[in-house]
């Protein structure tokens, strides 16, 4: 934004906040279509079920066209400069692995039952996390899974998957 | 009814051995979860719900009266010991509180806090034991028109008071409202914003949604930024006590920074950020020790840990007398009431009162359990703060799945959780705060009901909401809190100066 500036001044990006902008948009527009799938209740009402829906969307829209404007027209330096700082340090790497990690947690608990997923979550996710020592996190998460369901079914009356181990839980 | 008589009924409930333990229990775990770095208050209240299911109300709500003081105990002894606040509330508290510890002075200051903490909390249980009665009966005079206006005024304060840009706020503010509509509306039955999905007819969990922001949320951008490097962790020396001259120069700021949060807490404002900040610039104007400040003055600590203290009880008031959660924190409190099928408002004190003051009474005691837990067994929760980050972060989320998928044992639940966390992750990064998203979730069911009451009532007349004193007078300050940051610009420029900021803001807005 500043090319004519003859001192470097701090790095700016404006990438992500933009495509944030256009993300903000596009659920104002999820919201107003949605708002048109309510159904009118019958009968007399000064307000119906839409009205909120209507002004949230609204807002949204609104709020998402200025918050575009603050990222073109009338950039918003701060917010640039933290996003580039955000931007030079972020690992995404790691966040993909976290994610990917937790979606197969969800779905290993009804699989493996809880005490395996969640031993093997919490060893596997100390090492995408930058932990070394494979030993220590696996006992860690061994006992802790272990902790939480005896404690959590025997004495909280909160079910939770037996899986592999149906046998002996 | 007698407030005496009501109070002597409720430790009489409390001081049995059975709600005694689970008071014991309550503020060991809530200090145990509030001391670990990265889970403020909420996410420890969101987290510690699953373990109260099996009680009765009575004991469940003891319970969480420890779990809430204690998280917030808790949270100050990270912030002094560890450069990160658990929530922005302890934000003031970390300037003076670590520069103390790095001087060597570590055990002062979480002397200093717990003592306040203390002082603070028993002043404004008593506050709230006399004012909540009468608040209660004030609160019966509300119609839909004033709810409706409070819900406002809770919205406005939140967004526009916190966070350092008014647009990002209400941004956050206006997801939250989304996420809050879905599923089927109860006055007319119909479904909204479902897209099908059978799992989102009862609408989304505030417990999926506070989990996901906060824990997942968080949880990812510890792994973004690979700031599991070892983070500056000051021991203490010595003993966790305090000098005659700190005692003196401590007394004072404990008891101003009760006066200040108290009141603002109780107000539908926006927490506990603003008292503290201000209590925190108070002490620096009036403090012989002016230099000191910046490297460890003790009243820095001492009057933000009192005013982040009665502001937290301070929000019991509008939550148990009006039903209107003001911090993300309360929300999730508010969550704990609705399971036990108990909806706090006016009527409460009528319906239940048993329980209310029961609950009163535990505050008391929570409180005395919470001195002796943080002074003289300090140094074991100290001993957390060196669990290895990685393990700490993949417990994290281990809890908040647990959390979520005891709910209703279902997996989709847990989804759509970590979906939420990824929007948290995002809001983190662009500095959008997350405290708004929760509050609108929790508040916009009530502020529709209202809404349409309101304009029911009045036959669809919208000026039912000016024309309403108790109304008027909520609004009016609804649009205060809008102009009130912008009052110190404005009056430099009336003077003719310059300021580089044009918002006067607390906090930083990230409650979590």
């Amino acid at each position: 934004m500043s090319t004519s500036d003859p001192q470097p001044g701090p790095r700016r990006s404006f990438v992500g906040p933009r495509i944030l902008s256009g993300a903000i948009l596009g659920l104002g527009l999820v919201v107003l279509y949605g708002s048109f799938q309510i159904r009118q209740g019958g009968g007399y009402s000064a307000v119906g079920p839409r009205f909120f829906p209507l002004a949230v969307a609204v807002g949204l829209l609104a709020l998402g066209l200025i918050f575009l404007l603050r990222t073109t027209l009338i950039p918003d330096l701060d917010l640039a400069e933290h996003a580039a700082i955000e931007e030079s340090a972020t690992h995404w790497q790691s966040v993909g692995l976290l994610l990917a990690a937790l979606v197969t947690y969800a779905f290993a608990l009804q699989l493996l039952g809880y005490v395996v997923a969640t031993a093997l979550f919490i060893s596997v996710v100390a090492r995408f996390l930058g932990s070394r020592s494979v030993v220590r996190d696996l006992v860690v998460g061994v006992g802790i899974a272990l902790v939480v369901y005896i404690g959590f079914t025997r004495f909280l009356g909160v079910r939770l998957p037996a899986g592999l181990l149906d046998f002996i839980l | 009814m007698d407030v005496w008589n009501s109070l002597l009924n409720g430790f009489a409930t409390a001081l049995s051995p059975e709600y005694l333990l689970l008071a014991a229990i309550g503020v060991t775990l809530g200090t145990l979860v509030g001391v670990l770095p990265g889970i403020g208050p909420a996410l420890t209240v969101a987290l510690l719900l699953p373990i109260t299911y099996n009680f009765d109300p009575t004991g469940a709500f003891i319970m969480f009266a420890g779990i809430y003081y204690g998280g917030m105990y808790g949270g100050s002894t990270t912030s002094i010991l560890l450069n990160t606040p658990g929530e922005s509330a302890s934000v003031a508290t970390t300037i003076e509180g670590f520069a103390m510890a790095k001087a060597g002075r570590g055990g002062a200051a979480l002397a200093t806090s717990a003592i306040g903490s203390f002082v603070a909390g028993t002043i404004s249980t008593i506050a709230i034991t006399f004012v909540a009665p009468a608040v209660a009966q004030l609160a019966l005079l509300f119609q839909p028109a004033d709810y409706f206006a409070l819900t406002v005024l809770a919205f406005v304060s939140v967004t526009a008071l916190v966070g350092r840009s008014l647009l990002r706020g209400m941004l956050s503010l206006f997801v939250g409202l989304f996420v809050g509509l879905v599923g089927i509306d109860v006055l007319s039955g119909q479904t909204r914003f479902t897209f099908g999905v059978r799992e989102l007819l009862d609408g989304l969990d505030i417990v999926v949604v506070a989990v996901g922001l906060f824990a997942v949320g968080e949880a990812l951008y510890v792994a973004s930024r690979m700031r599991y490097a070892a983070e500056e962790i000051v021991g203490v020396k010595g003993s966790v006590w305090m000098t005659r001259d700190e005692w003196r120069r401590s007394w004072k700021p404990w008891l101003r920074g009760t006066l200040i949060g108290f009141p603002l807490g109780s107000l539908p404002a926006g927490g506990a950020e603003i008292p503290t900040f201000l209590s925190y610039s108070l002490e620096k104007r009036l403090s012989k020790h002016k230099e000191e400040f910046g490297r460890g003055a003790i009243e820095g600590v001492a009057g933000p840990e009192a005013a982040n203290n009665a502001a937290f009880s301070g929000v019991l008031v509008p939550l148990l007398t009006l039903g209107i959660p003001t911090s993300a924190t309360a929300a999730i409190l508010l969550v704990a009431f609705q399971i036990y099928n108990l909806q706090p408002g006016p009527l409460l004190f009528q319906n239940a009162p048993d329980l209310v003051w029961a609950l009163i009474a535990s505050l008391y005691i929570g409180n005395v359990m919470l001195l002796v837990l943080n002074l003289p067994l300090v140094r074991i929760w100290i001993k957390l703060l060196e669990i290895p980050r990685p393990l700490l972060y993949s417990s994290i989320l281990v809890f908040a799945t647990l959390g979520v998928y005891s709910l209703a044992n279902s997996v989709i639940d847990v989804l759509i959780m970590y979906g939420i966390g990824l929007v948290g992750f995002f809001m983190r990064r662009y500095d959008f705060p997350v405290g708004p998203t929760v509050l609108g979730v929790i508040l916009v069911p009530l502020m529709e009901a209202q809404f349409r009451r309101a304009l029911s009532i009045s036959q669809g007349d919208l000026t039912i909401f000016l024309r309403r004193p108790i109304s008027l007078t909520i609004l009016l300050l609804a649009v205060a809190a809008v102009l009130l940051p912008y009052v110190p610009a404005l009056i430099a420029r009336l003077r003719g100066k310059k300021r580089t900021e044009g918002r006067f803001v607390f906090g930083s807005g990230s409650e979590d």
